[in-house]
């Protein structure tokens, strides 16, 4: 076997090495999707309650948070007290945070939101354009938007309050922190 | 000619037909431009099915994205890029070749000329690596023989 040939067989055998490490150090919540540091999309829908619309554009300069969930994803059950504290703590600020029914009959999001104290504006998404223009692959996932209006980051599976805080207080001017 | 030859060369004659026949220029339809589109997006929600074999219902949302933006005359580029927007390379069941994932194309083809070098090296004649005997040496094996010789004995190979 000629020399380059060995030397060559070596390298490819490191080169495989390092990517099977990097992919294994690679965080598995943190999937790649094409909406992270793009314009979130703007939408508007109904809310689920029935008291009219809810558009994006209507919260731009804000940090927004936007969640998706379903009432009978059990993850999602599970991050819910997490953002009924965070909502607690910031909803007479400048901060937002926007529930998007994924997949559901509106009967069962309004019990879920009623039974597990939502009080944050909830929108319907019965078509699923609004998951597909931020890219959800699962829920529950959670998009966090900049005052900017691009999307900083997301967090796939259950979120927990400190995730959600620390997210938030990155994205918000120091002066109104 | 005989009649076997007769009917194979007819045989392939309707073969060729066929495939000629099927393989011939056509408009494609809104329903065939869907279902090729479909069958290259992956399913969001799925473990490796395509939008257009997935029954979930996040699939059949995206294929009503197909059907409405082949009705408002986009692009099959057009149509892929927005879903890649949303959800980068990793939606198409093939990723694209200039990209990062396109190493998946290029890694079998490394491979296969990795192989290809290893094979054809095996098989070229192996090089002369004895190096020619000295004076000295060639002096001495002329003189052995020439003792084996006298002595008429057998002729050994040297080993002992």
């Amino acid at each position: 076997m000629p020399r380059w040939l060995r030397y060559a067989i070596v390298a490819g055998i490191a080169a495989l090495t390092v990517v099977l490490m990097l992919a294994f150090r690679h965080d598995p919540l943190d999937i790649r999707t094409g909406t992270v540091g793009k314009p979130a999309a703007a939408f508007t829908a109904d809310m689920l309650d029935g008291s009219g619309s809810l558009s994006l554009n209507s919260y731009a300069g804000q940090v927004v948070i936007v969640n998706f969930w379903a009432s009978w994803c059990i993850p999602c059950k599970e991050e819910n007290p997490a953002l009924v504290r965070v909502w607690e703590r910031y909803r007479t600020s400048d901060v937002i945070l926007i529930g998007i029914v994924y997949q559901d009959s509106l009967d069962s999001a309004r019990r879920y939101v009623r039974d597990n104290g939502v009080t944050w504006p909830t929108v319907t998404d019965e078509d699923g354009r609004i998951a597909f223009a931020f890219g959800v692959r699962g829920i529950p996932e959670t998009y966090f938007i900049g005052t900017d209006g691009l999307i900083a980051g997301r967090h796939v599976g259950p979120i927990d309050e400190a995730t959600l805080v620390n997210a938030i207080e990155a994205l918000r001017p120091k002066a109104k922190r | 000619m005989t009649r076997e030859r007769a009917l194979i060369l007819v045989a392939l004659l309707a073969i060729v037909g066929a495939v000629a026949w099927s393989a011939r220029p056509h408009e494609t339809t809104a329903a065939e431009r869907v279902d090729r589109i479909t069958s290259e997006l992956r399913c969001v929600t799925c473990q490796g099915l395509s939008v257009k074999d997935s029954p979930a219902a996040s699939a059949r949302q995206m294929r009503d994205i197909v059907v409405q933006r082949v009705a408002e005359g986009r692009t099959d580029d057009e149509i892929r890029d927005e879903f890649r927007a949303s959800y980068g390379d990793w939606v198409l069941l093939s990723p694209p070749v200039a990209s990062w994932t396109g190493l998946v194309w290029l890694v079998p083809l490394v491979a296969l000329v990795a192989g290809l070098a290893v094979v054809f090296g095996r098989m070229r004649p192996p090089s002369p690596t004895v190096a020619a005997p000295s004076a000295r040496e060639l002096a001495s094996l002329r003189e052995r023989v020439a003792r084996e010789e006298a002595l008429d004995l057998p002729q050994t190979d040297g080993a002992r």
